[in-house]
C-alpha cells in the first residue's frame, strides 16, 4: 500500500470532514434549542449557495458583498420559517415536525433550481486550483481553506454556547416551561437558533459550492451531516467536530483502500453504516447526553 | 352519481376534449402534410445540464426549416414535454405522442430510452437515442426503429484510444490509462471496449469509479495522480464532469492529457473557470461554435428575426450544436421519406425508410459525412478530438473513426443477447 497516498487521503479526509461538520453544527444548534432534527439543512445549504450566485451573478455584486447579504437573507429566512411554519406545530407530535422539515427539503430542492436554473453554476471565491505540495504530499487548497473556515466557525459556535445568549439557548433546550417561568423569551431563542442554523448552512453551501459548483446536489450533503450529528451526539457541538473528522477520515480511507477491492462505491456506504451502527449501539452518540426519564 | 348541472357541464367538457384526440391524429396522418415529432425530455432532474441547450438547437433548426417551406412539402410539428427522467411519466408522454400521430420520439435519456425501446419496436415508431440509450442499438438489424444517429460510447472510447496512440508515436505499449467514471451503467459502459483495447494495444487500464452524482471526488483524484497516468479519460455528466475537471486541475494533472466523452461544454468550462482548464480534450461529434454555415443561417433567419427558442448566447455552444445536428438528421430523414413516398401515408414506417436512406449527409459541414443504413444506425461512427483553448473547443484532428472492429464485436454481442432474451 502506498503510504504517501494513505497520508494524503487522510489529510484531505480530515478537512472534508470538517466541511461536513459545519452543516451538522446547524442541525445540532436547532436540536439543542428546540429538540427537532432539521432534515431540510441540506436544502438550506443549497438555497444559501444559490442566494450567493444570484446576488453575485444576477445583480453583479462582488462576492464579498454577496456572501454577507446572502447570510442576512438566510438568517431572515430561518427566523421566518420558525415563525410561520414551526411555531404552528407546537403541541404536535415530534414526528409531524420532522415530516414538515422533510417536506421543506423536497420543496426547496424542487423550487430553487426550478426558479434559478438547474444547471451547475460557478461560485468563485478566488481560491487557486494550484496544488500545495508538502514533500510528496499534495494538499487540496480549496478543501484546506474550506476545512479551516469550518473549524473556525465550529469553534466560534462552541464559544457562543458559553455566552449569555448561548446559556439562554441551553436553558430553553433543557426545559422550555422552566425557561418561560423565569422570563426567558423561548420563541425568540428558538427563532434565532433557526436563523443562525440557516447562516451555518449558507456558509457550508458556499464552501462546498466553491468546490463543486452550485446545483441541486448540494442538498445531498444532508446525509453526511446527519451521520456526523448522530455519531457526535445530536446535542453536542464538540461531538460534531470530532465526528466530522472521523467520518471524513473513514470515507476518504475507504475510497482508497476498499474501492479497489470491491470495485467502488464505498464512500457513501460509510455514512450509512455509521448512522446504523451508532443508532444500534450508542443511540445518543459519542458525546450526546443520555436522556433518563423517571417512571 | 346525481345528474346535477355541474356534472353535466364537467361531462360535456371532458367529452369535448376527448373528441379532439382522433381529430389531431387524423391531422397528423391525413393529407395536410404534417410530420409530428415528440420530444419528451428531462428538463428538470438529471439531464438538466444538457436538455435546455440541446432542445433549443433542435427547435431553432426546425423553425428555420419550417419557415423555408418544410421538408419535401411537409411541415414539422413538435410536441415538447418534461418527463423528468421518470419512466412512468415518459411512457405516458410516449403514449400520448403515439395517439396524436407522432412518427418519431426523442427522449434524450438513457433509462427512458431503454424503457421505451420495446414499445417503439412494437409500435414501429422511430426513436432517436443520440448520446443516450443502448449502445447496441447501432445494430439496425435488431433495433430497426431505434436510431442513435451518433457515435455511441464504445465508438467514442475507441476513437480516443486511437488518438492517444497517434500522439504517443503509434504505440501505447506499457502506457497507463486511467478511466475515471461515474459508477452507473452509463459510466461503466466503455469498460468492455477499453479492456479489449488494453489487451490489444498493451496498455495498463486503471478504472476509478465515483459515487453518483459525483459532487465529491476528493479521494479519487489523488489516486489517479499517484497512478502516474500517461492519459486520463473522465466519463460522467453534469456536476460529475465539472468536479472531475476541477479535481484534475487541483491535482496538477497535465490538462493536455485529460480527455472527456461528448459530455463537456462551454457551460462546464464556465463553472470550472475558462482559464483553469486550457488544454483539456473531448470527443466532438459535430463542429462547435458559430462558424458552421447552418448556425450562421439560424442566427440570421431565426434568432435575428426574434424567433429564437432560448437565450442568444447559447447559440453555437457544444450542446446547442448537438441539438441542431440531431434535428438536421431527423429532418433529412423526413426529406428522404418524402422523396421516396411523396404522398405518404405519414407513419413510422414511412419515416423509417427515409432515415435508412440518409447518405453522406453533413448538415452543411456541421457534422462528419453520415450514412444510415438498415445495418448501421450509428452513422459510421465518425468524430474528432477537440481541445479547449480557454475560449472555445478547437479541432485537433479531422473527422475519423477507429477501432470499429472491437466496437462492433461488442455491439453484436449485446444486440444478439437482446434478440434472444429481449433484455
Amino acid at each position: 500500500m502506498d503510504m504517501i497516498l494513505l497520508l494524503e487521503l487522510a489529510m484531505n479526509g480530515v478537512f472534508v470532514g470538517l466541511m461536513y461538520a459545519l452543516l451538522s453544527a446547524g442541525i445540532v444548534l436547532i436540536y439543542k434549542t428546540s429538540g427537532i432534527a432539521n432534515l431540510a439543512q441540506g436544502a438550506m445549504a443549497m438555497m444559501g449557495a444559490y442566494a450567493v450566485v444570484v446576488l453575485a451573478g444576477g445583480f453583479g455584486l462582488s462576492m464579498w458583498v454577496a456572501i454577507p447579504l446572502a447570510l442576512a437573507v438566510m438568517f431572515a429566512f430561518g427566523v421566518a420559517l420558525e415563525r410561520v411554519a414551526l411555531r404552528r406545530m407546537i403541541g404536535q407530535p415530534v414526528i409531524m415536525v420532522i415530516m414538515l422539515t422533510i417536506g421543506l427539503e423536497i420543496f426547496l430542492r424542487g423550487v430553487i433550481p426550478g426558479f434559478f436554473g438547474a444547471a451547475v453554476k460557478r461560485l468563485d471565491l478566488g481560491i487557486s486550483n494550484t496544488p500545495i505540495f508538502v514533500g510528496e504530499l499534495l494538499l487540496n487548497r480549496a478543501i484546506l481553506i474550506g476545512g479551516g473556515v469550518s473549524l473556525g466557525l465550529i469553534l466560534l459556535s462552541i464559544l457562543f454556547f458559553n455566552s449569555r445568549f448561548g446559556i439562554i439557548m441551553r436553558a430553553v433546550s433543557d426545559n422550555q416551561t422552566a425557561s418561560w417561568s423565569v422570563g426567558i423569551r423561548v420563541e425568540r431563542a428558538i427563532a434565532v437558533a433557526w436563523g443562525l442554523s440557516a447562516c451555518m448552512a449558507t456558509t457550508s453551501g458556499v464552501l462546498w459550492g466553491a468546490t463543486q459548483g452550485v446545483d441541486w446536489s448540494l442538498s445531498l450533503l444532508l446525509i453526511k451531516a446527519l451521520a456526523i450529528a448522530i455519531l457526535g451526539g445530536l446535542d453536542s457541538i464538540v461531538g460534531v467536530l470530532i465526528a466530522g473528522v472521523i467520518v471524513g477520515l473513514a470515507e476518504s480511507l475507504a475510497t482508497g483502500i476498499l474501492d479497489p477491492i470491491v470495485g467502488g462505491g464505498t464512500r457513501d456506504v460509510v455514512a450509512s453504516v455509521i448512522i446504523l451502527l451508532t443508532l444500534l449501539f450508542r443511540p445518543h452518540g459519542l458525546f450526546g447526553r443520555e436522556h433518563i426519564e423517571r417512571v | 352519481m346525481s345528474l346535477t348541472r355541474r356534472n353535466i357541464l364537467t361531462g360535456a367538457a371532458v367529452a369535448a376534449l376527448a373528441s379532439q384526440l382522433p381529430v389531431r391524429v387524423a391531422l397528423a396522418q391525413g393529407g395536410d402534410k404534417v410530420v409530428r415529432i415528440a420530444m419528451p425530455m428531462d428538463f428538470t432532474k438529471v439531464y438538466t445540464f444538457v436538455t435546455a441547450e440541446y432542445n433549443q438547437g433542435q427547435r431553432d433548426y426546425i423553425t428555420m426549416m419550417n419557415q423555408r417551406g418544410g421538408m419535401g412539402g411537409y411541415t414539422i410539428a413538435i410536441d415538447i414535454s418534461d418527463h423528468a427522467n421518470d419512466q412512468p411519466r415518459a411512457i405516458e408522454a410516449y403514449e400520448r405522442a403515439k395517439s396524436q400521430g407522432a412518427v418519431l420520439v426523442d427522449p434524450l435519456s438513457t433509462p427512458v430510452a431503454r424503457a421505451l425501446t420495446p414499445r417503439a419496436l412494437e409500435d414501429k415508431i422511430n426513436m432517436v437515442t443520440a448520446f443516450s440509450g443502448r449502445s447496441d442499438a447501432a445494430d439496425g438489424t435488431v433495433f430497426p426503429y431505434v436510431f442513435p444517429l451518433s457515435p455511441n460510447y464504445w465508438t467514442q472510447a475507441g476513437l480516443l484510444i486511437e488518438y492517444f496512440k497517434q500522439q504517443d508515436g503509434g504505440s501505447l505499449d506499457g502506457k497507463t490509462i486511467c478511466f475515471v467514471h461515474i459508477d452507473t451503467p452509463f459510466g461503466k459502459e466503455p469498460l468492455p471496449v477499453l479492456e479489449a483495447l488494453a489487451a490489444k494495444e498493451g496498455f495498463k487500464l486503471q478504472a476509478f469509479p465515483y459515487t453518483p452524482p459525483g459532487n465529491d471526488q476528493s479521494a479519487i483524484w489523488p489516486q489517479v495522480r499517484r497512478a502516474r497516468p500517461d492519459w486520463t479519460m473522465f466519463w460522467g455528466a453534469g456536476v460529475g464532469q465539472t468536479v472531475a475537471l476541477t479535481e484534475a486541475a487541483r491535482n496538477g494533472l497535465d490538462m493536455g492529457r485529460v480527455c472527456s466523452s461528448v459530455w463537456l461544454s462551454e457551460s462546464d468550462m464556465d463553472v470550472v473557470g475558462r482559464d483553469q482548464t486550457v488544454g483539456v480534450l473531448k470527443f466532438e461529434p459535430c463542429v462547435s461554435g458559430r462558424e458552421p454555415q447552418v448556425i450562421q443561417e439560424i442566427l440570421t433567419e431565426v434568432v435575428g428575426a426574434g424567433k429564437g427558442a432560448g437565450p442568444e448566447d447559447k447559440v453555437g455552444t457544444a450542446y446547442y450544436n448537438y441539438g441542431v445536428m440531431l434535428a438536421a438528421l431527423m429532418l433529412e430523414g423526413v426529406r428522404r421519406a418524402a422523396e421516396i413516398a411523396p404522398d405518404g401515408p405519414v407513419n413510422g414506417e414511412w419515416l423509417n425508410a427515409g432515415l435508412h436512406s440518409i447518405t453522406e449527409f453533413t448538415a452543411e459541414g456541421l457534422i462528419p459525412p453520415t450514412t444510415i443504413t438498415p445495418e448501421d444506425h450509428q452513422g459510421g461512427g465518425m468524430g474528432r478530438v477537440a481541445r479547449w483553448n480557454g475560449e472555445a473547443f478547437e479541432p485537433m484532428t479531422d473527422w475519423f473513426s477507429a477501432n470499429q472492429d472491437v466496437v462492433w464485436e461488442e455491439v453484436r454481442k449485446y444486440s444478439s443477447e437482446f434478440a434472444k432474451s429481449g433484455q
